[in-house]
C-alpha cells in the first residue's frame, strides 16, 4: 500500500511537471524528426539522382554510344547536351572515336562545381570509368570483328554489357560493433535520439529527490520507518515505466511518423523479445544513473548541471550525436566507455544488422553490469543521503 | 511514556556539544513547552525524539516498543506539485489509515486545519498561512502517541491560529503527549502546561507552568523620559523592592493597598506614565529575564 501510494505519487509529480515532460518526451521527438530530415540526403540507402553536362564534340558512333552506356550506369539521372546551370560536366573531346584504342589513354574530363557532395563525385566517376571501359571494349571487338558494327547501337550495347556483367554474390555478415556507416538517417536518429531522451530520466528523478529532501517531506517519511527497499523502489518504478514508455512511443514515430514527413519508414526486424531486452537494459542503466546522481547531487540546480552535462558528454562521446563510423579511430574507441554507444550498438545490430537477441545479448550485458555498478554505487550512497537527512529548523 | 537520561549529543567536526546531560521525562496527557534562544539544543533533541538522529551518549526509554511520532516541522513538508486532497490521502495512506478511522481523520483534520474548500487546489497554490495548515494537518492526522510541533503556526491568521491550538489542546486531553516549540510564547503559554528551557545545550529550567508563572500580581510602569521625583520614597514607605529599568519600574508582587496608594500617587502627578500594565507575568517576560533578554 505505501510503495504504491509513493509510486502513484511519484507518476503524479511527473505528469505534473511540463518541464520534465518536455525533456523526456517533446525533445528527443524534435530532435529525432530534426536530425532524420537533416541527414537524409547524406545517409540515404540509395545513391542520389544526378542532373549533368554530357558535351559530346562530335556526333560519331563511338561518343554515342558512349552516352548510351553512361545513360544506362545513371538510371535515374538526366544528362543535358548543354546548360547555363551550374553543374558537373563530363567533357568528351573531338578525338575520342579515334584514340579509343590507345594505351595509355586519355578519357573524358570530368568538372564538379563545388556544392557536388562527394558520395555524388564517387558516383559519377565510377560511371563515367564504366561506360569508358565498354566503349572502348566495343571498339577492340569491333575492331577484332566479334561484333557486328552494323547492329543497332541498342543491341551492340547489350552484347557488351553481357561481357563486362558478373553476377556477384554478395552475403551479408552480422556486424557486431558499429553499423552506423551503413545506416540510413531514419535507422540511425530514432534509436540515437531515443536512447538520448531515455538518459533524460536522471533529471526529474534527481532533481525530485532534492526537492522531496529541501521541503522536508523525506524527514517525514524517514520518521515513518519506511523500509529502504520502498522508497528506493518508488523512485525507480515510475522512471522505468517511462523510459518504456519513451522506447514504445519513439519506436512507433520512427515506424509511423516519419514516412508522413516523406522520410523512410523505420522498420523492426527481429524478434519482440530482443526490442524487450533491449528496453529493461537501457531503462535500468538510466534508471541506476539517476538514482546515484539523486544521492550525488546537494540541489535541484546541481542535478540540472550534473544530470545535463553528464548526459551530453556520453552522446557526444557515445556516438548519439555523431554517428562513430565518422569519428577517428582513437574517438571511435573512446566511444565505447559510453552506455549510449553500447545501447546504439545493439540497436543498429538489430534494424541494420538484421540480429537475433543472442547478437545484442553482449551489449545488453554491458547494459546491465552498468545499471548493477551504477545502482549499486547509487543505493549506497542514497541511504547513507537518506540517513543524513535532519530536522532543519529557519527560525 | 518517554524518558531521557544524561542525552549528550556532539555533532561531527565539532568541539562543543550541542546536548549536555539532558534528563526528561514526559507523560501522556502532557504537553511540555521546548524554550531556548536559536542553538539552543532544541533541534537535536527533537531529532534524537523523532529517531533522525542516533543516540550517542545516554538513554532514551519509550513506554511501547514502536511508538508513532506526528510530525509538524517548521518546513512545509509536503509534496507543492500534489493537491492539497492528494497530499492528504497519500499520508492517510504511508499512516496505513483504512477504512472509518481514516474517513474520521481526514474530515477531522481538514475541518480543524480550515481546508475543506481548498482540497483541490494544487498545494504550491496555497497562500503561506493556508501551507502552514496543510503542513499541520498532515501531522496531526497521524494517530501518535507523542507531537512534535516546531514552529508549527507561523504565517498562520489569528483566527485559524486558534483553532490549531484548540487542536494541540485537545490532543492532551485525548491523554497524548506533545513536544511544542514556538517562538510566539503566547502560545507555548496558552497549551503547554510544563517549560523547558534549554541554554548552550542544556537543561537551564524544567518546571510546571503555574510553578513558574506564580499566582503574584506584578505591576510595570514607564514614563515618556523618567520616573517622577517622590517614587521612590513612596515605594521604600509601602516596603516594596522594585526592578529598575531605563524609563519606569518593575514590581513582581503587590497587594491591593500597596496599588492603590500607587494609583493615588501618579494621579497626583502632572504627567500620565506611558505604560501602566498590572497582571501575573507573562512566559515572554520570564523567558526573557531568564534567557538574559534573548528571544
Amino acid at each position: 500500500m505505501r510503495l504504491w501510494a509513493l509510486t502513484r505519487k511519484e507518476a503524479l509529480l511527473l505528469l505534473r511537471d511540463p518541464h520534465a515532460l518536455a525533456v523526456l518526451f517533446i525533445m528527443p521527438t524534435l530532435f529525432l524528426l530534426l536530425m532524420a530530415g537533416a541527414m537524409s540526403n547524406y545517409m540515404q540507402d540509395k545513391p542520389p539522382a544526378l542532373r549533368l553536362v554530357l558535351e559530346l564534340q562530335q556526333d560519331d558512333d563511338a561518343s554515342q554510344f558512349f552516352r548510351e552506356a553512361l545513360q544506362a550506369q545513371l538510371a535515374d539521372s538526366q544528362l543535358l547536351p548543354s546548360s547555363d546551370e551550374l553543374l558537373a560536366r563530363v567533357h568528351v573531346p573531338e578525338t575520342f572515336a579515334d584514340t579509343l584504342l590507345d594505351s595509355p589513354h586519355l578519357g573524358p574530363s570530368l568538372s564538379f562545381p563545388a556544392q557536388f557532395d562527394k558520395l555524388s563525385r564517387q558516383r559519377l566517376r565510377s560511371a563515367v570509368s564504366i561506360a569508358l571501359a565498354q566503349t572502348r571494349l566495343l571498339a577492340y571487338l569491333e575492331d577484332s570483328g566479334v561484333i557486328d558494327a552494323k547492329l543497332s547501337r541498342a543491341e551492340r550495347l547489350k552484347l557488351v554489357q553481357q561481357r563486362t556483367q558478373s553476377q556477384i554474390i554478395e552475403q551479408e555478415q552480422l556486424a557486431s560493433g558499429d553499423l552506423s556507416g551503413r545506416a540510413n538517417a531514419t535507422q540511425l536518429s530514432v534509436p540515437a535520439w531515443l536512447i538520448f531522451g531515455m538518459f533524460f530520466v536522471v533529471l526529474p528523478m534527481a532533481g525530485g529527490f532534492q526537492r522531496e529532501q529541501q521541503s522536508g517531506t523525506l524527514l517525514r517519511l524517514r520518521c515513518l520507518g519506511l523500509s529502504l527497499s520502498t522508497l528506493v523502489l518508488s523512485k525507480l518504478l515510475p522512471y522505468l515505466a517511462i523510459n518504456l514508455l519513451q522506447f514504445g512511443l519513439l519506436l512507433a514515430i520512427g515506424v509511423y511518423g516519419l514516412p508522413l514527413l516523406g522520410l523512410p519508414a523505420l522498420s523492426l526486424p527481429g524478434s519482440a523479445a530482443a526490442y524487450g531486452l533491449l528496453a529493461i537494459s537501457i531503462a535500468l542503466a538510466t534508471c541506476s544513473l539517476g538514482l546515484l546522481l539523486a544521492a550525488l547531487a546537494r540541489s535541484s540546480e546541481q542535478a540540472l548541471l550534473l544530470g545535463g552535462g553528464i548526459n551530453i558528454m556520453l552522446a557526444a562521446i557515445g556516438g548519439i550525436m555523431v554517428p562513430k563510423s565518422v569519428m577517428p579511430a582513437a574517438m571511435a574507441q573512446l566511444a565505447e566507455v559510453s552506455p549510449m554507444s553500447w545501447a546504439l550498438d545493439a540497436f543498429l545490430t538489430l534494424l541494420v544488422g538484421h540480429g537475433s537477441l543472442a547478437d545484442i545479448a553482449p551489449y545488453c550485458a554491458r547494459l546491465l553490469l552498468f545499471a548493477a555498478l551504477f545502482g549499486a554505487g547509487g543505493l549506497l550512497l542514497f541511504t547513507r543521503r537518506v540517513q543524513r537527512t535532519q530536522w532543519t529548523t529557519h527560525y | 511514556m518517554l524518558e531521557l537520561k544524561c542525552v549528550s549529543h556532539c555533532y561531527p567536526g565539532t568541539r562543543r556539544a550541542a546536548l549536555q546531560g539532558i534528563n526528561l521525562q514526559l507523560n501522556a496527557g502532557e504537553c511540555l513547552g521546548l524554550l531556548g534562544s536559536n542553538g539552543a539544543g532544541k533541534t537535536t533533541l527533537l531529532s534524537l525524539l523523532s529517531g533522525v538522529l542516533a543516540l550517542q551518549q545516554g538513554e532514551l526509554r519509550w513506554d511501547s516498543s514502536q511508538p508513532r511520532l506526528g510530525l509538524v516541522p517548521q518546513q512545509l513538508a509536503f509534496y507543492a506539485g500534489l493537491k492539497v486532497g492528494e497530499n492528504l490521502e497519500l499520508f492517510a495512506d504511508l499512516y496505513r489509515l483504512r477504512g472509518t478511522e481514516r474517513r474520521q481523520r481526514l474530515q477531522q483534520c481538514i475541518d480543524i486545519c480550515a481546508l475543506e474548500d481548498k482540497l483541490t487546489r494544487r498545494s504550491e497554490q496555497l497562500s503561506g498561512g493556508e501551507q502552514r495548515r496543510l503542513n499541520f494537518a498532515i501531522g496531526l492526522l497521524q494517530p501518535a502517541e507523542l507531537y512534535l510541533f516546531d514552529e508549527a503556526t507561523v504565517g498562520v491568521d489569528a483566527n485559524n491560529r486558534q483553532s490549531l491550538l484548540a487542536a494541540v489542546e485537545a490532543l492532551t486531553a485525548d491523554g497524548k503527549a506533545v513536544i511544542y516549540t514556538s517562538h510566539y510564547l503566547e502560545e507555548v503559554e496558552r497549551v503547554a502546561q510544563r517549560i523547558l528551557l534549554l541554554h548552550e545545550g542544556q537543561v537551564r529550567l524544567d518546571l510546571d507552568k503555574r510553578q513558574l508563572l506564580g499566582d503574584d500580581h506584578g505591576l510595570l510602569l514607564e514614563w515618556p523620559d523618567a520616573p517622577p521625583a517622590g517614587l521612590n520614597e513612596l515605594l521604600a514607605r509601602l516596603q516594596l523592592h522594585a526592578e529598575i529599568l531605563p524609563k519606569g519600574l518593575r514590581i513582581a508582587a503587590l497587594n491591593s493597598q500597596q496599588l492603590l496608594a500607587i494609583s493615588e500617587f501618579i494621579a497626583a502627578q502632572d504627567g500620565l506614565p506611558n505604560l501602566l500594565r498590572f497582571g501575573r507575568p507573562s512566559l515572554e517576560q520570564l523567558y526573557l529575564r531568564l534567557n538574559g533578554g534573548r528571544l
